[in-house]
Parts: C-alpha cells; structure tokens; sequence
C-alpha cells in the first residue's frame, strides 16, 4: 500500500521567502497547541512548530516504505548532518557532538561511563533536576566498592551569581581538606597536574553543574564554574538541558567544559526525544560505551579495531532500534527558527517578555520575583564585563520565577507537611490543567511556593494576566481546603517587596 | 491551532466487523511498505501496519494539544493497559513487566544493575546479538576490578535441539571445573542453595530464545532449567520471540529475566520493547537507565515500603516520545483482527517451512533447518557461494565485508527486496522473514535475486 499523501495543511508549511507572522499569539497558528490553552510552560516538555512535526511525521512514513533502505543506506548521512548542524551552533566539532533520547541520558551516559574507585568524589547541587541526583545517588550507593561517595551543595535562592560563585568555590575547597588523606591526581586534561599514564592517577572529583537549574530556573555562573573546576582540577559535567535555543552565544571550544549535555526538543523546537552530549576530543577516552552498548564498542581486549576521533560519534550512531526521527529533524526545526529571524531575535522577544510579564504576574498575584536582583544581574554582566569570557555577553533567561500567594514557613514542616506539599502540588496541576486550561510549572522552594514561567514566542503578556486571575483563584482555594484558612477579603496581601516592581 | 485534519487514508483504518482480506499479498494494503519491494526481513526492524502507524500518528499530534496534560495526567493509566495487554500474553503478573525502548535496551538495564565481582562469571555465546556480546565485553573491560569475566560458548548450526542443550549444560559445567576454587554460592531463588545476600560469586548466562543470524529458535525453556539446577541466573534475549513465538508463559518456565521486542513481530511501532523481571528477582534491579525520578535508595525507609520501586521507575525515565509504548494496544487490536496469534503465526510458521524450501529449490542449495526444530516464522538457507571448511581458506576478511556490502546494495537497489544475509562456520546463508503479507512467490523472486547476485560475486569478488 503506498503510504499516505502526506500534503502539509496551511500552517505545517511555510514560503522562508515572506516575512514570518509578528512574535505574540499571531504565531499560534504555526504550534500545535490547542487554540484556548495557556501554555506557560514550554520549559518542561517543549513545544515544536507543526511544519517540524509534519517533517518528522512524513519522514515516519517514509521509512516504512522500505525499512532496511533507510537504515542501511539514508540514515547516517541524515544523522551526521543534523550533528553538523547542532556542532556549529555550540561552537564544537562535529564529531564532538551525539544524539542521545533526553539530558537525563545523556547525563547517565556520562556518569556511568566513568570508573569510579573508592575515594573518589561525585559533587551535585540540592537544585539539581532530581533524576540527575538520584543517578548520583544510585551510583554512590553500590552495596560494595568500588563506588564514589556522593555531596550535594546547598544553594537557597535567591542568590547572586557572585554568592553562587563564592559558594561553589569554597565548598570544592573544603571537600579536598574534608579529605585530605586522599590524592585526587586524576585530573581532567587542561588542569594543572594532568599526567596520561593511568598508573599516576589516584582518585577525582566530578561535578555536575546545573547551566540553568530546573526548579528555580535561573541562570548558573556555569560558565564561571567551569572556569573553577578547571583550576580545582575538578571534571565538570554540565547538565545544560535547558541551554540550546535559550542561551545564546555558546561556544563550547571556548568555555571548556569537560561534557556538556541539553535537550533539543526543550527550547530548540524539535520533536520530543532528542539531547545532544558534548565530549571534547580529549575526553573521548573517558566514554568507553553508549548507553545502552551498541554494535561499534571497541572492546580493548579484541584489539582488531583502535579507537580514533571518530568512534564516540560511531558509538552513538546506532544504539538500538528506535525512534530516530526526533535527531534526524534537527534541520527543519533549525530553518523554522532561522524563518523567525535566527536565535538572537527570538530570545530577544521571549526574554522581554519573561522579564515583563513576570512582573506583572508578581503584581497582580501580589508576591514577588525570585529574582529581584534581575536587574542587577544584567547590569552586573553589563557593567563588570572583565568578569565573562565575552564583553558582550548577555546572559538572557526565558523563564521567570515568581512567588504564589501561598503562606511561607520559617522552618520546615512549620506549614507543609510532605503529604501537604504533595496535594497542593496535585491540587494546583489538576485546577490549571482541567478548570483553567493553562499552566506554569509549580513546585516548593525554601518555606515558600514558587510558580516558574517559560516564555515561547507564541506567548504575550494577557497570557501572565490570565495565568495571575487563575493562580489567585486556586491558591485562595487551598488556603481554605487544604491550608484550612479562612481568607481575608483583601487576598492576596500585597507584600513589602513590591517596593522593588 | 487546531490540529490539522488528520483523517486516516484507505489503509490506514479497518472495520473490525468486516472479515480481513486473505493472509498473502492481500494483506499488503495494511502495510506501507512500497507495493512491489519484496519484504522478507521483517525481523530485523518490524513492519508496523498502517492503523497502528496512523494511530500513533494522531496521538503524536494529540499530545501536542496540552503537553502537560499528556505528560503528567493522561499518559499514565494508558501506559498501564499497555502494560497489561503485554503481561497477558506471556502469562506474566503485569507488575512484573516494564516498557523500554528496545532489547538491547532492556538486556542493559539487567547486566548493568547485576553488581559484579572478582570471580564472577558472564557468559554469551558466539551466535549472541552483536551488541548484547559487546555489552558483556564491556563489563569484562572495565579496567579494574570488580568486573566480571566474559565467556562464549560456541554454536556452530546446524545443530539440533538436544545437541544445542547438552552442548549448554556441558560447557556450564566444564567452566565451573576450571574454576573450582571460586565458590559460586550466588545462585537465583529458585535454586538450590539460594540466600539472600550472599555474598559469593555469580555465573549469569545469556540465551537466545530466537537467535537472530541464523533465526533459529533455542531450546531455551530447557536451558532454563538447566541454568537453575546449576545455579546459574538465566538472563533471556527473547528479542524476536513476542507475536512469533505462541504460548509463551513466563509464570511456568521462570527465567529469572526475559526480554523481547514489541517491534519486530508484535506490530508496535518502532521503540517498544517489554522487560521481564519476577518479583523474586526485582531487588536486583536498583535502577532503571537512565534513573529516574522514582529511584529509591536502598536502606531507606521509602526502600521499606516500595523495595526498588521497579515498575514506577519505569514508567518515566525521561523525556521521549511516548507513543511507541501506547501503540502496543492498536497492534494488538489489529492482530486480533486477523484472527489472533494462534492465525497469524500459523501462516507465518507454513510459509517460512514452505518458503524457505522453495528458495533452496530455487538456489539449488538447502535449507539449516534439517528437523524443523529450528524454524518459527524465519527460515535460513545457504547462498550459493563457496563454503569453506577452515576459516581463511576461501574468504579474506576484506571479502567477507565487500560480499556483504554487495549482496546488501544489489538487493535494494537492483532487484527491490531484501533478506537479512550473514556467513556463518564456512558458509553464505540468507535468513528469511514470513509474514502475513507474504507468500511463497516472493521466496522465488529473492531466489532468482540471489542467483544472479552471487554469479556476479563468483565472478568479480572471488
């Protein structure tokens, strides 16, 4: 049977001759959300413009038409170029960069890669995406040796990018005193002190550095961090999910992380189930195996095929059959964007408006922002430009995080119990998902709640002062169901740090 | 934007109370694969029908509408009948079956959470899957220890059934001997000897059920028994056997691990695979891969209540499109339509018998299979080309890569079919496919193929 005539209807096509639609609601037509619904949240699962849904799904098709063709024959060449294509954008080589389904496994490619020996130290943050703790925590958890022993640095937002810095700084040092019987010789390639012999090295530090964290998400001094771990002599991995199609201006040669890691299908418009891991050239030795072990592993013991520059991308080339549509569509998403006026104007218009509108949503829920220092990190970048690798570097943020109406507790359990915390979260999900039709994610940070919105090009600021009318409503509910409070008719109470708005 | 209009094409959506058309070529409508390439290597990808490629189509872009909603309301409890459906089929306790992406997958996810140790014994074989063998070398090659040692135990076919598993209980046995002095008191549960958490050494075994070059069945319940009553831990790569194999019931044979994929004979679409794990042995299994939100820590008093949690860390292990997973319920449905296991392997089971025959007529060489022991829906036959009896003798390694190279570029280019073609102790064998949309012609088509491209390699080649 031939397989469907897949025509695009209107809006999964367009002419890159004419001029895109303005950024704002007139775009919608190009998304394939549901006309009514508010979608803050793109930050979680992504959303991708329908001619790139229409691109992966005719090339679905397309592959059943003779399966063995496409993977013998069409599909290396498809797969190289959507590598070439991410490699450019992030300021790496080609086959420096993989495809891998999610952050969260290109991260446990990564970690498990590494052969871990008693002694050696494996660092995260509280703020960390939690799969990414618990990978750190199952592997420091093996029944016997070897293992790493596992730490998590503490960070209370807000903070600035120069308390962060201090922090990290200072806790790296003070988990080499902790432990000043070990020696921690097995330093990455560009640290002072890196020897090749095996023989000499003794036991590391790893450390995996959120670019952006998840919940809060702000933006992390990573670049900085990475900076440190190179004179700490610490390897870094950094979990960048949120990077690509956000941050603009990253090149990877320059910074020098030792992995790095994000999700295409998040903020870069692909479809769902694509990361990309980074391992420079002089970390290739470290990744013995993909994840799971595919045909191309070298096995050192065979010795018939060496390893060369080329095999972590062979490795990763074909690691089980799956769906691979999601990596092979890179292009289309990347020509969308380029449509839309490229990476710089798009994170123009959504930087404006999570600044703005995140304001405005403080306002009308009468809380705050966690990052009132907004501003001032902007302007610190701006003024104290000796302290960036770049004079013109702008770090911008799509996402904003802003305080829910909720009450705070001083110490923990004061309000919220877990089971508490849980059935507001629950609570929350279901009233936006189902009686409002929109959403932001939630989540409980320090003694307070905190809603975090993500900015798309297809969002406007009515979209905030829809979100403000729904979240009152509902935090007003569970102040009286769940927080069993009587509410006052001035709700929400407007608080002191309005000042800063 | 309202989603575009997705209405599904002739092919694409059946009626469930109207008779399907006749296994054979009639079946090709429901297939979307082009009407004159000739499929006989269903085995190595799958061939999902058109209903279950549009359904899964549409959901892709239904999940569009509200990702959040999907995500965190409406996917879960589809999952679960997903999972349901697949359990029944292999007379398993649903809780007792994970959807991953695929076998490969799935055989990671055992030998990785396994916590090795000096002394501990792996053992594949040499028809093992390319890359279930190199996971194995991978263990073994971490450069110190603890690393398990990798062993293969050799099947040169043809080879039947009994001489497969006294081969199997012999090497087991003989490698145990050299290895006196390393007590191997870790044994599964339902061995002998068995107590939690011993701390011996292990021996955990891979076997095939269906292998894939050649695609010959195993007498792996046999050998399943054989591993308990020798205290070795039976992991099962069991990739071709779901919608191929009948009657399979996981409660009666007790692997300790088994795994297959829903993609290559089930009709899901591509990325579905099913991960076996008994309840018995579902503390080994720490972490899903990647981990996942609902990882619990052992020692921990979540870990009291919930022991490793091993179906709910499974349900989410990041980020990816859910519909292969979700597709299982429309292949089933389809393949109930069809009549149902029993019908389809029926014919499919025939044809690859009657197939395979024919192509050796045709090839004038013969099928593997001399008892039928071997044959499920695929059946192997040699190429005409020459068999060497010492490796080396007639074919350099060079030779062996261009002959492949050339059988796979002639076949897909020049003559539009295909079979999955490999060299085996000495000799060129093609293994074939049967599914319900083929029939004995086709056999006799890849036949004339194979003669023609073979004349070429006799003559610029060799």
């Amino acid at each position: 049977m031939p397989i469907p005539d897949l025509v695009p209807s209107q809006w999964e096509t367009f002419d890159s001759t004419q001029t895109p639609p303005p950024f704002g609601h007139a775009l919608k037509r190009y998304m394939p959300l549901d006309e009514d619904y508010v979608n803050l949240n793109p930050g979680s699962w992504g959303t991708l413009p329908l001619p790139v849904l229409f691109a992966a799904t005719r090339l679905a098709y397309e592959i059943e038409r003779i399966p063995d063709k496409l993977h013998w024959v069409k599909f290396q060449p498809l797969l190289n170029k959507a590598r070439s294509s991410i490699a450019r954008l992030v300021g790496a080589a080609t086959d420096e960069v993989v495809f891998v389904p999610n952050a969260t496994h290109a991260l446990n490619t990564v970690l498990r890669n590494f052969e871990w020996r008693e002694g050696d130290l494996l660092i995260g943050a509280t703020t960390m995406y939690d799969t990414v703790a618990n990978t750190i925590l199952y592997l420091a958890d093996r029944a016997e040796q070897q293992r790493p022993g596992a730490h998590f640095i503490e960070y209370n937002f807000p903070l600035s990018h120069a308390e962060i810095i201090a922090i990290f700084r200072s806790k790296l040092r003070q988990f080499k005193r902790q432990h000043s019987d070990r020696h921690f010789t097995d330093v990455p390639p560009l640290s002072r002190g890196y020897v090749e012999d095996p023989a000499k090295k003794q036991n590391k530090i790893v450390v995996v550095i959120d670019s952006i964290s998840a919940t809060p998400g702000v933006l992390m001094p990573w670049r900085d961090m990475v900076r440190i771990c190179r004179e700490e002599g610490v390897w870094s991995v950094v979990d960048a999910a949120h990077s690509i199609g956000q941050e603009p201006d990253i090149n990877l040669g320059d910074i020098g992380p030792d992995f790095w890691i994000t999700d295409c299908h998040k903020w870069l418009y692909a479809k769902r189930g694509c990361a990309v891991l980074y391992v420079p050239y002089r970390n290739h030795h470290v990744i013995k195996s993909s994840l799971p072990t595919g045909h191309e592993y070298v096995s050192p013991q065979r010795g018939e095929v060496k390893r060369d520059r080329t095999t972590f991308a062979k490795l990763h080339t074909w690691t089980g059959t799956a769906d691979h549509t999601s990596f092979v569509t890179i292009p289309d998403a990347l020509a969308f964007r380029e449509w839309l006026g490229g990476e710089k104007v798009i994170n123009d218009y959504c930087h404006k408006l999570a600044l703005e509108g995140g304001r405005r949503l403080a306002i009308i829920l009468g809380t705050r922002l966690m990052d009132e220092t907004g501003e001032l990190t902007l302007n610190m970048v701006i003024a104290v430009p000796h302290l960036c690798r770049t004079s013109q570097l702008m770090i911008i943020v799509l996402q904003t995080n802003v305080e829910l109406p909720l009450p705070i507790e001083h110490a923990p359990g004061e309000i919220y119990s877990a089971e508490r915390v849980d059935a507001i979260n629950v609570y929350l999900r279901e009233a936006l998902l189902h009686k409002w039709k929109a959403y932001a994610a939630h989540y409980f940070h320090a003694g307070a709640w905190w809603c975090r919105c993500s900015v798309q090009v297809f969002n406007e600021m009515s979209d905030f002062e829809y979100l403000g009318e729904a979240i009152n409503v509902v935090c007003r509910e569970i102040r009286e169901k769940i927080l069993l409070e009587r509410v006052s008719p001035n709700f929400p109470e407007p608080y002191p740090a309005l000042a800063y708005l | 934007m309202p989603m575009p209009k997705l209405t599904p094409s002739e092919g694409e959506t059946y009626d469930a109370s109207q008779k399907p058309p006749p296994f054979g070529h009639a079946m090709k409508q429901y297939f979307a694969l082009d009407e004159d390439y000739v499929n006989l290597n269903n085995g190595s990808y799958g061939t999902p029908p058109l209903p279950v490629l549009s359904a899964a189509m549409r959901l892709g872009y239904e999940i569009e509408r509200i990702p959040d909603k999907f995500h965190r309301l409406t996917y879960r409890p589809i999952l679960v009948k997903s999972r349901e459906s697949v359990a029944k089929l292999i007379g398993a306790d649903p809780d007792e079956v994970v959807l991953v992406p695929n076998a490969t997958h799935a055989l990671n996810t055992v030998l990785r959470n396994f916590e090795w140790r000096e002394g501990d014994l792996l053992i594949g074989a040499s028809t093992t899957y390319g890359a279930v063998a190199n996971t194995i070398r991978y263990l073994a090659d971490r450069s110190e220890q603890p690393r398990p040692d990798a062993l293969f135990i050799e099947f040169n076919f043809p080879l039947t059934h009994a001489e497969i598993l006294d081969r199997f209980r012999t090497r087991l046995r003989e490698i145990k001997q050299e290895r006196a002095n390393t007590p191997f008191s870790d044994v599964p549960p339902l061995s002998p000897g068995h107590r939690t958490g011993d701390k011996g050494n292990k021996i955990v075994a891979i076997i095939d059920s269906i292998v894939s070059n050649p695609g010959a069945l195993f007498p792996w319940q046999e050998m399943v028994c054989v591993c308990r009553e020798e205290g070795v831990w039976s992991v099962i790569d069991a990739a071709h056997s779901i919608g191929q194999e009948v009657d399979i019931n996981l409660s009666e044979s007790k692997p300790d691990f088994w795994l297959s994929n829903c993609h290559k004979w089930l009709y899901a679409k591509r990325g579905c695979a099913v991960l076996y794990v008994p309840k018995r042995n579902q503390y080994i299994i720490k972490s899903s891969i990647p981990t996942s939100h609902e990882y619990v820590s052992p020692g921990s008093e979540e870990a009291k209540v919930k022991g490793t949690n091993f179906v709910m860390q499974h349900e989410w292990t990041g980020t990816a499109d859910m519909a292969p997973y979700l597709s299982v319920l429309d292949a089933l449905s389809f393949r109930n339509w069809l009549g149902g296991e029993k019908a389809i392997n029926d014919y499919c089971h025939k044809l690859a018998l009657d197939g395979g025959k024919r192509l050796a007529e045709v090839m004038k060489t013969r099928v593997m299979d001399e008892t039928g022991e071997l044959t499920v829906n695929m059946s192997d036959v040699l190429l005409p080309l020459p068999v060497e009896k010492t490796p080396g003798e007639v074919y350099s390694r060079e030779q062996l890569v261009k002959i492949n190279l050339f059988l796979r570029e002639k076949l897909l280019n020049e003559w539009n079919a295909y079979a999955a073609h490999y060299f085996h102790a000495g000799a060129w064998w093609c293994r074939c496919s049967a599914q319900v949309f083929n029939e004995v012609s086709d056999f006799e088509y890849l036949g004339k193929a194979f003669n023609a491209i073979c004349q070429e390699i006799r003559d610029t080649i060799l």
